[in-house]
């Protein structure tokens, strides 16, 4: 190490501000520390591989006539409507995805300042708690719609540049909401599914191995209970995350919903756990607690 | 004054951890001392706005710190006890992160960051990543993050602790920079009271949530007793007996060394009539300044 004051001292002559979004900089941080990981380009560009496929499905079927040699000369192979971009967006691949995201760029958001003791630098700037969590759920936001809403809404825009005409806005007004409604959804349940989970312990690799766990034992349980006859029922599939998500979607998207129960209990479950989030986020985040 | 407290008092729970102190601190280094329970952590927590006093009030450099916590906390710097870093980060992005989040403008923060890593020392290390840090630099470290924003007054939590002797003396030179000649003022909080003594012209002692001394060292040394080290030839225990006898302390180090803590009036011939009472020849007679351990532990009680 080099000499101390080698350099010298100086003041800096600028003025602190402050800030509009103090969040951002914790924002624009954890996206950064993201894409600096092992595997999480790779992972974040595989989630891309759904809007692809239903890309060329648009295409194609926007351009069947060129296609009616190879679909046997079918008048309409597929359906472009509000269930199609239903079915995109509720896409157990793409999901699957997404928690592979929350594995790699959101299980260490709080983790690793637990476990770092950062948190007592960060109060100890100009900066609230709501603003800290803001900061770090914005890291979710930004992966979740990035691989939800963008694409959708960029369908969307190819599914009208391939017709070449806006008779489909026509047909169905509220289709950009329920794309744009959906994607909130999803993006604020994961956002404090992960934190939940990110908070509760210092070591991120463990909270990575819980994000993936608990998302897929919820569906093994409904499995597990579906197959069992005495417990079989519609009422089943509210033990799964998946299951849940795809109620409200059916329900933002005026589809039927898969299970027949009533997806507002789908609602009631997904705002519960955001609900004990943020209780366990308002207790867990505090500069106090590191100070000795 | 950078820091003003009237009255304050803190509680947690049926444990009373700061009652009704009170103390106004001036430029410079200010030392903040206490045994463990004392208070000294509440205090800083509350200083830093982290902590709501149940009673009293108080204002870090001009600003009330019930009100315009934000406002402190943007003047103040504060380098914790423990390691504190972000995993996968180098120290120039960690440094201008919290400079950034103090309210500097992005390239402003990394331009500082540069500046005061390189001041703390760690320039040849600047973009390594912080998890391979040893102790000595991450302590330089947490002094480049509290230093970023140029604060007006620094808060240091044990900064020597967890540091090898060389480490320990650098990392004294740097805050005796600061303190000095860098128009920063520092609240050091630390168990070595060595460093306290080396630094700071001031200190506040603390002892079960309350206020046991508060001031100038030199004048604090001065208030109640004068120490005497004595050297003399032929048998001293009646020497010591006569000392004790007339209300001194007396203490002998394992070179035979005696010292004499004379309560404060009494006339330090007094030493030399002992002596020729007693017997014995006076061969080395010293005025001593007080150590900050003698008035530590005269103030908290302990030995």
């Amino acid at each position: 190490m080099a000499t101390i004051r080698e350099k010298g001292y100086y003041h800096w002559d600028g003025r602190l501000e402050e800030r509009r979004f103090p969040w951002w900089p914790i924002t624009r941080t954890g996206i950064q520390l993201a894409f600096k990981k092992k595997w999480f380009k790779f992972v974040f560009a595989l989630g891309y591989a759904p809007a692809i496929v239903t890309l060329v499905l648009i295409y194609i079927s926007e351009r069947l006539e060129d296609f009616k040699s190879m679909f046997g000369g079918r008048d309409q192979l597929i359906a472009v409507n509000p269930k199609f971009f239903m079915n995109f967006l509720t896409n157990g691949g793409l999901i699957f995805v997404i928690v592979m995201v929350l594995v790699f760029a959101g299980a260490g958001l709080i983790a690793d300042d637990l476990k770092h003791n950062s948190l007592q630098v960060y109060f100890a700037r100009p900066l609230r708690k709501r603003d800290y969590l803001l900061g770090k759920m914005a890291v979710i936001f930004f992966f979740v719609l990035l691989l939800t809403l963008v694409p959708a809404v960029v369908l969307y825009i190819f599914k009208l540049i391939f017709a070449g005409s806006f008779r489909f806005v026509a047909d169905y007004p509220w289709l950009l909401l329920s794309i744009a409604a959906f994607s909130a959804v999803l993006t604020v349940f994961f956002a404090f599914y992960t934190l939940l989970l990110s908070a509760l312990s210092k070591n991120s690799r463990y909270v990575m191995i819980i994000v993936f766990t608990v998302y897929l034992f919820s569906q093994i349980l409904y499995g597990i209970i579906n197959s069992i006859r005495g417990l079989r029922g519609p009422g089943t599939a509210l033990v799964s995350i998946y299951e849940n998500l795809l109620q409200v979607a059916a329900f933002l998207f005026g589809q039927k919903p898969p299970h027949a129960v009533n997806p507002g209990w789908s609602f009631l479950i997904l705002a519960a756990v955001c609900a004990a989030s943020a209780v366990v986020l308002n207790k867990k985040i505090r500069g106090v607690e590191v100070i000795r | 004054m950078s820091i003003e407290v009237s009255n304050l008092s803190f509680r947690y729970g049926d444990i009373r951890a700061l009652d009704g102190v009170s103390f106004k601190l001036g430029e410079g280094a200010v030392g903040l001392l206490g045994p463990n329970g004392a208070g000294k952590s509440t205090l800083l927590r509350i200083l830093l706005g982290f902590l709501t006093p149940e009673k009293g009030e108080g204002t870090v450099l001009g600003y009330d710190m019930r009100r315009e916590q934000a406002a402190i906390r943007r003047a103040v710097g504060y380098m914790p006890e423990d390691d504190c870093f972000i995993a996968g980060m180098d120290a120039v992005t960690y440094t201008a992160y919290f400079g950034e989040l103090s309210g500097m403008p992005r390239q402003e923060a990394m331009k500082r960051a540069h500046e005061v890593l390189f001041y703390v020392g760690l320039e040849e290390s600047r973009y390594r990543l912080l998890d391979t840090y040893s102790a000595g630099m991450k302590q330089r470290l947490k002094m480049a993050q509290a230093l970023v924003h140029d604060p007006k007054l620094l808060f240091l939590d044990e900064p020597t602790s967890n540091l090898d002797p060389q480490g320990r003396v650098e990392v004294l030179e740097l805050i005796s920079d600061v303190a000095s000649h860098k128009d920063i003022q520092v609240l050091l909080s630390s168990h070595i009271l060595a460093d306290i003594e080396t630094l700071c012209a001031s200190v506040v002692i603390l002892n079960k949530g309350k206020l046991a001394a508060e001031g100038r060292l030199e004048d604090l040394r001065a208030v109640d007793y004068s120490l005497f080290e004595v050297r003399v030839k032929g048998e001293d225990g009646a020497f010591r007996r006569d000392l004790e006898a007339l209300k001194c302390r007396v203490e002998e180090t394992e070179d035979r060394l005696i010292k004499v803590y004379m309560p404060a009036g009494m006339d330090r011939g007094e030493i030399f009539r002992a002596a020729s009472r007693t017997g014995v020849q006076v061969r080395q007679f010293v005025k001593s300044q007080t150590k900050l351990e003698d008035l530590f532990a005269q103030v908290v009680g302990v030995d």
